[in-house]
């Protein structure tokens, strides 16, 4: 999951994904903006079927391929 | 290396030493611009009733005298009735003459209108766009979450009640992309004027709108110069009381006039007060430390941090905007 995560966000921002490591900070470092966390949104709803709620839009869910995994792992972990 | 010493950080940092040599220097560039370096004869510009038009139309004068500028208001289906009012007051102060074009044919010929309903529907389907209005904006709660920000949209219905919705990606854009004709389309009508008359166009957006990417590409961002460009916010107003811009216009709200539902500059964009932002950003700008800013400012280190890489991203983010395009390709 944090490759097809990391993948995403080096394809959405043509950045090497090998310099996106699991605690790079995304947004703090500029390499993604709102549109990036719109798309962001869009794909882990998409990939891993984890909508996200108004209240969990936070840099701790977010702010980088770990805080993301995490997220996505505790939200389909719940629903399954 | 540089000797000079840095001033200390204090809330009076920005305020104008000089307030008429100032506008004598803007005055004095501004001709030279246009006259030398543009060869234009005078200057058109849109006029809104706000603070920032007003203000170019008042240094405007004295650069070239009224009977060398016109100034063009476009109203369209959403504007406040106010702006009317106060556009033809600030004109009429300065002897300047104004015209009204009404922009709403055109947007209804570009499906402006249609465009940005269809995706705020797909989002708050109830939303009846001949009788509710909407907006679009950022949560105050969101913004202190450190993340960038998200738009949500907001319909107020006929009876008063509010219902709001985060904008996926796709709906957010399509609001953006059709909500720009509106300021593209005012640009286009004030270069016919301008080449209609031989003058240059005359940009009104300030500091803060060029630098953080608050303004619409080849929109409001589309002119020939822009007098107040490295103005802040609160010295706008300084130059507006010292020039004698009414006060109804120097008291409103800066608005963004372009949702049907009035909607602050704060509440759409800047996210903090303009007396703030302008010295935080001053501070950044001129790379004070958050140590320094800080204690002026009433605010903790880490908040000053916090909002110092909010500009840095802003910045970052909005490049595209006051970009030229690139065209230093091989032949």
């Amino acid at each position: 999951m944090k490759e097809k995560i990391r993948n995403f966000i080096a394809e959405a921002t043509f950045t090497d994904a090998a310099t996106i490591k699991d605690d790079t900070l995304i947004f703090d470092e500029g390499i993604f903006d709102s549109m990036g966390l719109l798309g962001l949104i869009n794909f882990i709803e998409s990939e891993f079927g984890v909508t996200t709620n108004d209240s969990e839009l936070q840099e701790e869910n977010f702010g980088s391929v770990e805080r993301i995994f995490t997220f996505v792992s505790q939200k389909t972990a719940v629903a399954s | 290396m540089s000797t000079t010493k840095k001033e200390v950080f204090s809330r009076d940092i920005i305020k104008l030493k000089d307030i008429d040599a100032t506008i004598d220097k803007i005055c004095k560039k501004l001709k030279a611009d246009v006259n030398q370096v543009l060869r234009r004869q005078g200057g058109v510009i849109g006029v809104s009733g706000g603070i920032d038009s007003a203000v170019t139309l008042a240094i405007a004068t004295k650069a070239f005298g009224p009977e060398k500028l016109f100034a063009v208001m476009l109203p369209e289906k959403d504007s406040s009735p106010d702006s009317k009012e106060f556009a033809q007051k600030i004109c009429k102060k300065f002897g300047v003459k104004v015209i009204e074009e009404n922009i709403s044919g055109a947007l209804d010929g570009f499906q402006c209108y249609q465009r940005r309903d269809e995706a705020v529907k797909n989002v708050i389907p109830e939303f009846n766009p001949a009788t509710d209005k909407m907006k679009i904006g950022i949560p105050t709660e969101l913004i202190k979450k450190n993340l960038p920000a998200v738009f949500y949209v907001t319909v107020i219905f006929a009876d008063g009640t509010e219902k709001s919705a985060r904008l996926p990606m796709a709906e957010y854009l399509q609001i953006v992309a059709a909500s720009n004709f509106k300021q593209r389309c005012r640009m286009s009508m004030l270069y016919y004027h301008a080449e209609a008359l031989h003058y240059a166009v005359l940009g009104t957006p300030n500091k803060h709108e060029v630098q953080q990417g608050f303004f619409v590409k080849y929109g409001d961002g589309g002119a020939d110069v822009m007098p107040i460009g490295n103005l802040y916010k609160t010295q706008v107003y300084e130059i507006a009381r010292h020039l004698g811009v009414p006060d109804e216009i120097i008291n409103r709200t800066p608005t963004t006039d372009t949702y049907s539902a009035e909607q602050t500059q704060e509440e759409f964009f800047y996210q903090m007060p303009f007396e703030d932002m302008d010295l935080l950003w001053y501070g950044w700008e001129n790379e004070y430390t958050p140590e320094e800013v800080a204690p002026a400012m009433g605010l903790s280190v880490e908040e000053v941090i916090k909002v110092f890489r909010n500009f840095e991203r802003k910045m970052k983010t909005t490049d595209y905007l006051r970009r030229a395009p690139i065209h230093d390709y091989p032949c």
